[in-house]
């Protein structure tokens, strides 16, 4: 079967009167999830997560799975159409990789072209994701077919590679994000091994024999961290909302706007493929560019569209790309694909090489209803984006405890076990204190979805060659992978040394 | 915003969790199979790498500015309320019931968070919990813990 028979079987899928309500649902969320300032992508998906398993609870595993990631991913490129729509009206980013929307977004709405900027953004966004989706189309094939010929030794080393590209990315200190990143390998290896059945760190207790569940720690680490944050800052003065005024944008914007478009999406697609990176460089990235390539470089910052078209059709098209590494390798690039990861983990649906072998109704039925959701967000944000920029006024104080409640249904309706409500409640006081003293939250919950895998590779590697840990330089591809991992984290340091700012990449 | 103090207390937990992983792997019946790759190889080299991590952050704190006297204003009282009351209803969850707990937990956050408006805090926490227990219980057929006596 080729690429279009498949692709054909994933419209079959994705189509079903059932996934296109959960596609629906979950760019409708997502969509929310941007808008509210206090909840950003990867704790909406989290949040969402034990939903949607309760949802899905009726059907066949394959097909729960399909449904269960169709509505999540909506979540996660539903947020990058959202997060705009606050940077534009309030000059506050929803979620952070709309951070440069603000900068000419903002702007436009003064002058009182609010209306304009939001459909940019959101044709822009379409268009991207589009883009994203074909590069997701051509590449994922290829490369899965490379990475199924990795033996133990290449694999560990590449997700060694994911986690290096990860903790230098994130946070201002590498030290903390290295800490972040053991301290979820650690929490990965609480439970049963499963190679050898001893237990490991579970203090006889049984409810710990499973391990902790994912579901919880990213639930409570992203969620409960982001609402216990909310409740400690002191109520805020409300900000004035300005007006949408005209949706359209006329023939002149979308001239002006065409290009950026272009260039964002495919800038943001390719950034958004390597490990680390991720929407919020892809849109620093693409504001940078269009200013340098302006004709008048000086019109930025003072409402020129095409500051918000390039930025916000990079952040999309990233969030596509992103799921590239994740679908066909098995490694997560940034912490909401690692979410998403955990999340079909949960399922049995073990994302990689033999994904497309394996489940082909997954992965392509996600890929088809990519497409459709960046119809429908299309569709919704173009008219609807007046009563979405009313979302922001829901009041805070409702707001925060409707999500722990939620979070709580989540976790137990799922687990059914106190325990693991007592877990939540710590994994959000942690990750409350992680966030707090800038300890980033993306490698340490990327961590925790590969530990296992990191593990069982390293351990099959080494029980290959006898314990002979040269296995992992002599292979030539491992060798390559290992290089890559030590110049990830020398070279910031290096940059640093020699006096350079170097971007972080802070997707919490 | 990392504040000295606060660096150093965690390194010294964290060496002390590193320390911890790697005492307890010690005790697994190590080398289970042929080559000596066991279930204490990877916690261990995690626990060490911790240690060191920690001692480099330890390390680091020595080199931080000193930062400006900026008390950041947090609102302690109100969190420590919302998480007690949290703690209370994980706690009486299968006690008292979802709906009852839940309705509970819910007035008191929200008026925690803002005093007044009671009749619309009390509306807004009863249509939560029976909503949500309706939606998952009849309709989706999951369970949750039902109110004592009355069994719904």
């Amino acid at each position: 079967m080729g690429v279009i028979d498949f692709l054909w079987n994933g419209f079959l899928v994705a189509l079903q009167p059932d996934n296109l309500l959960f596609a629906f649902i979950g760019v409708l969320i997502g969509t929310a999830v941007g808008v509210l300032p206090g909840i950003g992508p990867m704790s909406g998906v989290a949040l969402l997560i034990p939903i949607t398993a309760t949802l899905t609870s009726g059907a066949s595993a394959e097909e729960a799975a399909s449904s269960a990631i169709i509505l999540l991913a909506g979540v996660y490129y539903g947020a990058m159409y959202g997060g705009s729509t606050t940077s534009i009206l309030l000059n506050t980013p929803g979620e952070s990789s709309s951070v440069v929307t603000t900068l000419d977004g903002y702007q436009m709405a003064k002058q009182g072209r609010a209306g304009s900027a939001l459909s940019i953004a959101a044709i822009g966004s379409f268009v991207a994701g589009i883009v994203a989706l074909i590069g997701l189309i051509f590449l994922a094939q290829p490369l899965s077919e490379i990475a199924i010929k990795f033996g133990p030794a290449e694999y560990f080393s590449l997700m060694l590679l994911g986690l290096c590209a990860v903790s230098s990315f994130a946070g201002k200190s590498m030290t903390k994000s290295l800490i972040a990143t053991v301290i979820g390998l650690l929490l990965a290896t609480i439970g049963m091994d499963n190679v050898s059945g001893v237990a490991r760190f579970t203090f006889n207790t049984p409810v710990l024999y499973q391990g902790l569940e994912f579901l919880t720690v990213a639930v409570g680490i992203f969620a409960l961290g982001e609402v216990f944050s909310t409740i400690l800052q002191k109520n805020k003065e409300e900000q004035a909302i300005a007006k949408v005024g005209r949706v359209f944008p006329t023939k002149q914007d979308l001239k002006d706007s065409a290009a950026p478009i272009a260039r964002g999406s495919i800038i943001g697609f390719f950034i958004g493929v390597l490990p680390g990176a991720g929407a919020i460089l892809a849109s620093f990235f693409s504001y940078i560019a269009e200013k340098k390539w302006s004709k008048n470089p000086d019109s930025f910052g003072k409402g020129n569209i095409a500051g918000v078209a390039g930025p916000e059709s990079a952040n999309n098209a990233a969030s596509g790309g992103g799921m590239v590494p994740m679908l066909t390798l098995g490694i997560p690039g940034g912490g909401t694909t690692a979410i998403l990861m955990g999340a079909l983990i949960m399922y049995n649906v073990q994302p990689g090489p033999l994904l497309f072998e394996e489940h082909p109704q997954v992965a392509w039925g996600l890929i088809a209803s990519m497409f459709i959701g960046n119809l429908m967000l299309l569709i919704l944000n173009m008219p609807l984006v007046k009563i979405f920029a009313k979302i922001i006024e829901t009041p805070i104080k409702y707001l925060t405890p409707i999500i722990i409640a939620i979070s709580v249904f989540g976790v137990y309706a799922v687990q059914v076990e106190t325990f693991d409500l007592y877990l939540l409640i710590f994994c959000g006081l942690l990750g409350y204190f992680f966030a707090k003293h800038d300890y980033p939250l993306a490698p340490l919950v990327l961590s925790l979805v590969l530990g296992p895998m990191i593990e069982n590779n390293l351990r099959r590697a080494l029980t290959g060659s006898d314990g002979d840990w040269s296995i992992f330089v002599t292979h030539p591809i491992s060798l390559g992978f290992l290089i890559v991992s030590a110049l990830w984290l020398l070279i910031p340091i290096i940059l640093k040394l020699r006096g350079k700012k170097v971007i972080i990449n802070d997707e919490s | 915003m990392s504040s000295r103090r606060t660096d150093r207390i965690t390194a010294v937990i964290l060496v002390l969790v590193g320390a911890f992983f790697v005492i307890q792997s010690r005790s697994f019946a190590s080398a289970s199979y042929g080559s000596g790759v066991g279930p204490d190889l990877f916690p261990i080299i995690l626990g060490i790498a911790l240690i060191l991590l920690s001692i480099r952050l330890f390390y680091e704190t020595f080199h931080y500015q000193d930062e400006k006297q900026e008390r950041e204003d947090l609102d302690w009282k109100r969190f420590s309320i919302i998480v007690g009351s949290l703690l209370l209803y994980v706690m009486t969850l299968e006690i008292i019931g979802y709906i009852l707990s839940t309705f509970l937990f819910l007035v008191i956050a929200i008026q925690t968070m803002e005093r007044g408006g009671w009749l619309k805090t009390l509306l807004v926490s009863a249509g939560f919990s029976i909503g949500i227990y309706y939606l998952y219980v009849q309709i989706l057929e999951g369970t949750l813990p039902p109110l004592p006596i009355i069994g719904w």
